[in-house]
């Protein structure tokens, strides 16, 4: 770095000319890509975790070869009320990321022998069938670890490659929902008890909390073996449940349970931690409020202009009892005076605020934060994503214009980026032979 | 051959991961962080062997010290910061400072990884940014965790998880369609998931490093990260709508939902496949509803779900859950009790697997936690020891690490470059803890 980007990079730079600087700092155009002589094969079927773990490696750069048999991974028609182009459904797609596709039929030999030929140039392999089947087919980690030393073997499941439940659960196959349900995401989502049916069922949370914590923790143990394997020149497997995925990401699950003796009960909106910590109503629409410390909740008081309540609710401690009448009390007190305002204004009130008590020489003012609530469709509009090429829209035969949210990562040597999305059935099959299997 | 199960049970073996190699050991993280989002990224690194130092202002800590649920200590700390802050060393140290910013430097001399998640630009101010760090040690590997990035218009905003839920619009996805009601996602998975994504971010710059030797400089959003995640915009860029909330039902799979039993319990049920839903529809004992809808993309057509959805419910409702799995054994499709906290910390088969595990502390004694959401066979990821007091690695570091005598440290203690805890749950030891008689906290370097 120059002395000038130096400076720029810092705070003090001009607001205009660090954004440059940065932006042009973390693009991906003209830079090395990490993964860019590694050869990933994933051989998922039927389970999008999978597909999510490979996109992760191909946006780093690798060479990831989708395995398909030839009607096709029925992973590509599972999709939200099946929405589809050319029978590839939306989360497909959006896992498509720079990946070459070849259809291989690994129920049959002669296909299994061109995976093994495969996976002797490969350096990771991807398997989320029912634990034991690959290695039954004589591709298994015990095999081609035979044939690759130095291989790092992913497998995904429903509950693991060891151990007596997966033996048990082997004929079962694996889901999202019913990994939410298993890993205590859908226990802990939901209204409380005394609320009316469905509403006080455990729920699942509207995002592949399942699946896609999968893939990515998959995705980053794969890279920590790999990194292993690039020092030793040593493979290993890399197993991840999808059934503990979720709880071992959060934590809270199994130490709430160890200290309490008991689980937690569902409740609703609120939160275990931090009050205020949720969304209100304002007079157009909603507002996130996160206001939990002491002095952010003064604050939070005094923009609101209920000071007066300010000896009931002063410790975090009284904010977070275990009686829900006192939470839903503060919840509605705070309700009342948020739905007074619009939510462009309790936004600028508290920023207005927050600007004031970060320039002031008393401590103690408070950061209260709110912010507008978005769906994802105002969220595609919001200029600060723009800025940063959060979104990119591809135009593909065979798929139309479609758009995914990318450049989730930004680094200045070796970004990950997002090629292509283009994924017809077998529509690599000569590029992959000719280069891998001649 | 041996049978499978015997196989991986060896290679595997929970009881051996303390024999194991450590993937990341020699590495040392400087960990700036705080809450929960950056310190995830540094344990990641630290569960497999890296050395993390984690700064904390002497007296009152991190904040998350005191994040407790319904306002009650485990043992005068904080179960969720033992569980984003295990196996590092505990550093208290003033950065306001000038003498603290040369311990600093000293550090990242021979430090690989630098994380720190204040708003944009402050560490720069501080004079620990990526821009002066990269002086002293050009390949160093420098990770900013913000939750709008380090540029853009929104990038002095403040934020949590509930923010970046909100700001990505992930906050209303989760609820019933047609009703306001809809809850943020639970258990800060806002900030875990992007933490855990910033883990994979450095471990992808290490093996950059490895290959080429440079270091470099990473921004990450967390608001990106959970778009990253939300497949709404791919879908409203082909059909032009919102793809909204669809309740207890999974919109990808019919049927799909989590159901109440006949005993009252809830189970999910799903068919992921058009063979699955053959056994569904068997096991349903509808076998007239698998030849109805041959076409998966015509099952999962809304007033079709919606059907499947009905039956399965009502079916579900007549059935108890182990009737239930006993059916998806034989036919072949995907089901699971739901379960809370507590079916979770004593189901048998995760103390089996290792991905819950008692582990044992010398200041904190027993507390169960979640194991590695990886499992390595050559190189496991482990816990050695719990949270520690606020500036219980000081000696350590000072005096291993850097070098410095008794007398300098006792200097430093003296100016407040350094600092111990204050007299509060969270940050000071537990009260039954003899902290004088610790070897470690007062580590005199034999």
């Amino acid at each position: 770095m120059s002395e000038k980007e130096q400076i720029l990079v810092r705070y003090g730079g001009s607001r205009k000319e660090r954004e440059i600087f940065l932006k042009s700092m973390m693009s991906p155009d003209g830079k090395p890509e990490v993964l860019d002589d590694d050869v990933i094969l994933d051989a998922s079927y039927a389970n999008m975790s999978g597909d999510i773990c490979s996109s992760i490696y191909a946006e780093f750069g690798a060479e990831v070869i989708k395995i398909e048999p030839p009607e096709g991974d029925p992973s590509r028609k599972i999709t939200h009320y099946g929405v589809n182009r050319n029978g590839t459904g939306v989360p497909f797609i959006m896992e498509a990321r720079n990946k070459r596709y070849i259809t291989l039929d690994l129920r049959k030999e002669s296909d299994r022998e061109d995976f093994k030929k495969l996976a002797r140039k490969a350096h990771v392999v991807i398997d989320t069938y029912e634990p034991g089947q690959m290695d039954a087919w004589g591709i298994g980690y015990r095999q081609l670890s035979e044939l690759n030393p130095g291989l790092v073997y992913i497998a995904i499941s429903s509950y693991g490659q060891y151990g007596k439940k997966a033996q048990e659960m082997i004929d079962v196959p694996d889901s999202d929902i019913t990994a939410q349900a298993v890993s205590g995401a859908a226990a802990n989502i939901g209204d409380v008890a005394t609320a009316e049916e469905p509403y006080n069922w455990p729920l699942r949370a509207g995002v592949w909390l399942g699946w896609h914590t999968s893939g990515i923790l998959a995705a980053q143990g794969g890279a920590i073996a790999r990194y292993y394997a690039r020092a030793t020149g040593e493979g290993q497997m890399v197993d991840v449940a999808t059934a503990d995925a979720y709880s071992s990401l959060v934590g809270y699950p199994v130490m709430v349970a160890f200290t309490w003796d008991k689980a937690r009960p569902r409740i609703g909106i609120h939160d275990f931690c931090l009050y205020p910590y949720g969304f209100w109503k304002s007079r157009d629409g909603m507002v996130a409020i996160a206001a939990s410390r002491d002095h952010d909740f003064r604050a939070l008081l005094k923009i609101l202009k209920i000071w007066k309540h300010e000896d009931d609710w002063r410790f975090t401690f009284d904010r977070i009892p275990d009686m829900l009448t006192l939470v839903e009390e503060l919840y509605g007190l705070i309700g009342n005076e948020t739905k007074k305002y619009t939510s462009d204004e309790l936004v600028k009130m508290a920023l207005d605020y927050s600007i004031k008590s970060a320039r002031s020489k008393w401590r103690g003012g408070g950061v209260p934060i709110i912010m507008k609530v978005q769906n994802p469709s105002t969220t595609m509009q919001n200029p600060h994503w723009a800025v940063r090429n959060s979104f990119k829209e591809f135009d593909e035969s065979g798929i139309g214009k479609v758009k995914l949210p990318v450049n989730f990562i930004k680094m200045s040597e070796s970004p990950p980026r997002v090629k292509w999305v283009r994924c017809a059935i077998g529509q690599d099959n000569d590029y992959i032979r000719k280069k891998y299997l001649q | 051959m041996e049978n499978y199960f015997d196989y991986t049970k060896k290679l595997f073996d929970p009881s051996q991961v303390k024999e194991k190699p450590e993937v990341f050991k020699g590495l040392r993280v400087l960990d700036f962080t705080h809450v929960i989002y950056g310190p995830t990224a540094a344990k990641v690194l630290g569960s497999y062997g890296a050395e993390v130092i984690k700064f904390e202002l002497p007296w009152t800590g991190d904040l998350w010290r005191f994040g407790v649920l319904w306002g009650s200590f485990w043992r005068h700390s904080s179960i969720c910061f033992h569980f984003v802050q295990y196996g590092k060393y505990f550093f208290s140290l003033n950065l306001k400072l000038p003498k603290a910013k040369e311990i600093i430097y000293k550090l990242a001399q021979n430090a690989d990884v630098v994380m720190e998640n204040f708003a944009s630009g402050t560490a720069e101010t501080w004079g620990i940014g990526y821009s002066q760090l990269s002086k002293i040690n050009p390949g160093i590997i420098y990770l900013s965790c913000a939750t709008y990035g380090q540029y853009g218009p929104m990038r002095f905003f403040p934020g949590w998880d509930l923010l970046a839920q909100a700001a990505s619009g992930a906050i209303s996805l989760t609820g019933y369609p047609g009703t306001d009601k809809y809850y943020k996602l639970p258990d800060y998975v806002g900030d875990f998931l992007p933490g855990n994504i910033g883990a994979l971010a450095v471990i992808m710059a290490l093996n950059y490093r490895k290959k080429t030797g440079k270091g470099q400089y990473i921004d990450l959003a967390q608001t990106e990260a959970l778009m990253r995640i939300m497949p709404n915009f791919t879908y409203e860029s082909i059909t032009g709508e919102e793809l909204g909330r669809a309740g207890n039902t999974d919109p990808t799979m019919a049927p799909s939902g989590i159901f109440k039993s006949s005993e009252g319990k809830f189970v999910a049920v799903a068919a992921a496949t058009d063979e699955q839903y053959k056994g569904v529809c068997q096991a349903m004992g509808h076998p007239d509803l698998a030849n109805k809808y041959t076409d998966t993309f015509e099952r999962l057509k809304p007033e079709n779900a919606k059907e499947l959805y009905e039956t399965a419910k009502k079916w579900v409702a007549e059935s108890t859950v182990d009737n239930l799995v006993e059916l998806a054994k034989k036919h072949h499709f995907a089901i699971a009790q739901v379960e809370d906290d507590y079916d979770i910390a004593n189901d048998e088969w995760r103390r089996e697997r290792g991905s819950v595990v008692m582990v044992t502390d010398d200041i904190y004694q027993r507390l169960l936690m979640p194991g590695p959401h990886d499992m390595l066979s050559k190189t496991p990821g482990r816990i050695k020891w719990l949270a520690r007091p606020l500036g219980y690695h000081n000696r350590y570091i000072l005096k291993k690490l850097l070098g410095y005598s008794d007398e300098e440290i006792r200097q430093l203690e003296k100016e407040r470059v350094v600092g111990y805890w204050d007299d509060k749950p969270g940050i000071k030891p537990p009260v039954y803890y003899d902290i004088k008689s610790d070897p470690m906290f007062n580590y005199r370097g034999e």
